[in-house]
């Protein structure tokens, strides 16, 4: 198990920076995942810890020893691909078992005790009827987790994951999140884990690091991230259906504040929101409005002296609840609302933002216009 | 626009592979129909045989009450539309809707006509003179709608339609295409793997598997009234539990736990004929309640292994102190995460039970006086 820190790590591509000043550590025994949308530098930060690539600047450290120019071998990492690459003409039993084997290994197993390893790590991940045949007769799922497994049966300093349920359907890929997160807990070791998929992250995780653009836009709990997100970037990238913003300004009237979107939508708010927002607001006043669609409520009577009325643009399902999308100010946003009440498209609803939930940013992302 | 009727339609394919067997199902004129079902369950097959795309081996597809098993795809007047709006990028927006009238040899006075008022009914008027590569997604897919609809197809048919769109605009689109629908009440029919889409789009839907219908119907019938153990475990995220139990009386059913049995009761009767029968009882991890003490109803005990957090809600894997000990996964609100324990007992809400004997649902909602389910399934949600 080992501490990994990362201190200003840049890489650069020709004149492209894919990384950009990356600071972080992961702590010894914990599961970090680093999460964003393709392009944002995610791998490259996994292969620069792997050794696979080389830091332009900035420094990495194991425990507290820089090892920049230590080659792949001597880091002691496990690194699992998005592609499975497993060996065609042995059985499953023997890929698994494959990298206890390696000549250079100084830990040398009996066979009771490599069989032990193997069979421990594919119950985890639900493979053990799979050890006898060949990589040609599973299914790319089944592929996928004898990949994971021949990774999780060493026992190096960090686990480097990458990607590595990504091609599992829904329910697979559930299980296996399931079975990850209970294997990572017994083992205590260091993982790094690389996802586009923050659902994946926020289930298992103790910490995730939201990367944009080969920026760290945020680095917490998944709690904090969900909750407390530091720009409007990870508000919008982690959550589905996804955080509502819109820009405006705040005015002051009467010794109350507003936050005004367009001639027909002012919202009042209420202290707590009123602080938060004149903290990130710019001098002029303008600022982003951010909401949840869980924190929306839409109701048919007006409920407070802050609610406000709008048209219906149409209501969706998923199956726990109803999707109410409404248009304001040339952007859509979306109320998450139970099941049960019914509203038709086009009816005009009495709609109000939970004022604990209010986030305000100062605005950094293209908003996608209707 | 027409309604499509499906009669005992079987599709064989080369080998005696079967493909579809024996599928009957109705889409009203104007309902938004999707068809469920994994890879491999025949799907695609039903789709490509009403677009007339294959051969139907045996059986009937009707558009209203006409047979269409010999008619030609054009001959059909569907409208085929894929994951990629597939506009003509060289062509204008206005080339683009007209071409496929233009394809029919219409008069250039007739075809201007109905552009215009299409565009129009679309809001796109005003960018009819713009390529498509100038627009933003949204219109992009209103011009790709607007050629579609300029031709009044009978059926609209759609594969996958967003299934592979970014995550975070999937939710947006959703609404387009509901609000076009409701604008158009077109007939459509569309196929996809992903419950989730389905679920948000279709006004019904038929669940697919092995070629053969499993049920079709409203999102809250399918999942709250599974006609089978297939249809109980591939709907709902995450899968539902199973675990076994025995029927007591009618309306009460036990787990064997380590110390004896748990008995609770059910919504539905249960037909006499099953009394002292073990059967797999299923609830969906939304439909459990968790506590930390044993509470009139919170009655199964178990020990809590994971929690995974997801946002609104954790799921919390647990180990039942069944005789068996299977494990089951619970949805709670994130905000009660903190509050559980390692050792949580389980409330189950009677009208959430689900019961089967082998693959078939046992519960029989006659007995029940009619009433199906409790509060959050009787408020069914129409559009």
């Amino acid at each position: 198990m080992a501490r990994v820190a990362l201190e200003n790590v840049t890489k650069l591509y020709g004149g492209k920076r894919a990384v950009d000043r990356v600071s972080f550590e992961c702590r010894e025994g914990e599961f970090m995942t680093i999460t964003g949308p393709a392009g944002a530098g995610k791998t490259t930060i996994l292969k620069m810890i792997a050794g696979i690539e080389k830091v332009t600047e900035g420094c990495i450290y194991f425990d507290g020893r820089l090892i920049n120019d230590l080659s792949p071998q001597d880091r002691d990492v496990a690194m699992a691909f998005e592609t499975y690459n497993l060996y065609p003409h042995l059985s499953v039993y023997e890929n698994i078992a494959f990298p206890l084997r390696a000549p250079k290994r100084t830990e040398k197993l009996s066979a009771e005790q490599e069989q032990m390893r193997v069979e421990e790590i594919a119950d985890f991940l639900g493979i053990r009827r799979l050890l006898l045949r060949r990589p040609t007769q599973l299914s790319g799922g089944e592929k996928q987790r004898v990949s994971l497994a021949r990774v999780m049966v060493r026992k190096p300093q960090v686990y480097l994951l990458d990607e590595p349920i990504a091609h599992l359907d829904a329910r697979l890929k559930f299980s296996t999140q399931t079975a990850l997160k209970r294997l990572s807990s017994k083992l205590g070791t260091t993982i790094i884990y690389v996802s586009h998929d923050y659902r994946e992250a926020l289930g298992l995780s103790d910490r995730i690091g939201v990367l944009r653009k080969g920026g760290m836009e945020q680095i917490g709990t998944g709690e904090e991230i969900y909750h407390t997100p530091a720009t409007d970037f990870v508000a919008r990238f982690v959550g589905d259906p996804p955080t509502n913003l819109t820009d405006g300004e705040l005015l002051t009237k009467e010794g109350k504040t507003f936050f005004r979107a367009a001639a027909d939508f002012t919202l009042e708010l209420e202290k707590k929101a009123r602080e938060k927002a004149s903290q990130v607001a710019h001098q002029n006043g303008e600022v982003r409005l951010g909401i949840r669609p869980a924190h929306v409520t839409v109701s048919k009577d007006r409920v407070s002296d802050k609610s406000f009325q709008l048209p219906i643009y149409a209501v969706t399902r998923s199956h726990q609840s109803t999707i109410c999308t409404f248009e304001l100010h040339d952007t859509f946003f979306q109320a998450m609302i139970e099941n049960g009440v019914h509203y038709d498209m086009s009816e005009r609803v009495w709609v109000d933002f939970d004022q604990e939930h209010l986030l305000f940013f100062p605005g950094a992302i293209q908003l996608s216009k209707k | 626009m027409c309604k499509v009727s499906i009669n005992n339609v079987s599709k064989t394919y080369q080998g005696n592979v079967e493909g579809v067997r024996d599928v009957s199902f109705t889409c009203e004129d104007g309902e938004f129909l999707a068809i469920l079902g994994p890879s491999g369950s025949g799907k695609s097959s039903m789709l490509r045989m009403i677009a007339g795309l294959e051969d139907i081996t045996k059986g009937e597809i009707l558009f209203d009450e006409r047979v269409v098993n010999n008619l030609t795809p054009a001959q059909r007047n569907i409208a085929l539309a894929f994951e990629s709006y597939a506009l003509y990028p060289l062509l204008s927006v206005y080339e683009n809707i007209a071409f496929p009238l233009r394809a029919r040899g219409m008069s250039r006075a007739d075809v201007d006509q109905k552009v215009r008022f299409v565009a129009e009914q679309l809001g796109i008027s005003d960018i009819l003179n713009r390529k498509p590569s100038s627009l933003s997604g949204g219109h992009q897919q209103r011009v790709s709608l607007a050629r579609a609809l300029v031709r009044d197809p009978n059926v609209t048919l759609l594969d996958e339609p967003i299934s592979h769109m970014d995550q975070r605009v999937r939710a947006e689109m959703r609404a387009r295409i509901r609000r076009l629908h409701n604008e158009f009440r077109l007939t459509t029919i569309f196929v996809t793997h992903d419950q989730e889409e389905a679920v948000s789009l279709c006004d019904r839907v038929a669940v697919m598997s092995m070629g053969t219908l499993q049920q079709i119907g409203t999102v809250d019938e399918v999942w709250n009234r599974p006609t089978n153990k297939f249809v109980a475990s591939f709907v709902g995220e995450p899968e539902m539990n199973f675990f076994r139990g025995t029927i007591e009386t009618p309306r009460e059913i036990s787990v064997a736990t380590k110390e004896g049995k748990t008995v609770f009761p059910i919504a539905f009767g249960v037909l006499q004929k099953y009394l002292g029968t073990e059967i797999a009882v299923g609830v969906r991890p939304h439909d459990i309640t968790l506590a930390v003490n044993k509470t009139e109803q919170a009655v199964l005990a178990a020990s809590v292994d994971l929690v995974e957090f997801q946002g609104e809600s954790a799921v919390v894997t647990v180990k039942l102190e069944t005789r068996d000990a299977t494990e089951a996964r619970v949805v709670v609100l994130a905000e009660k995460m903190a509050q559980i324990e390692k050792r949580v007992w389980l409330g189950f809400r009677p009208e959430f039970i689900h019961l089967f004997d082998g693959e078939k649902t046992i519960t029989n909602p006659e007995s029940s006086n009619g009433q199906i389910g409790g509060a959050r399934q009787v408020k069914e949600v129409r559009r």
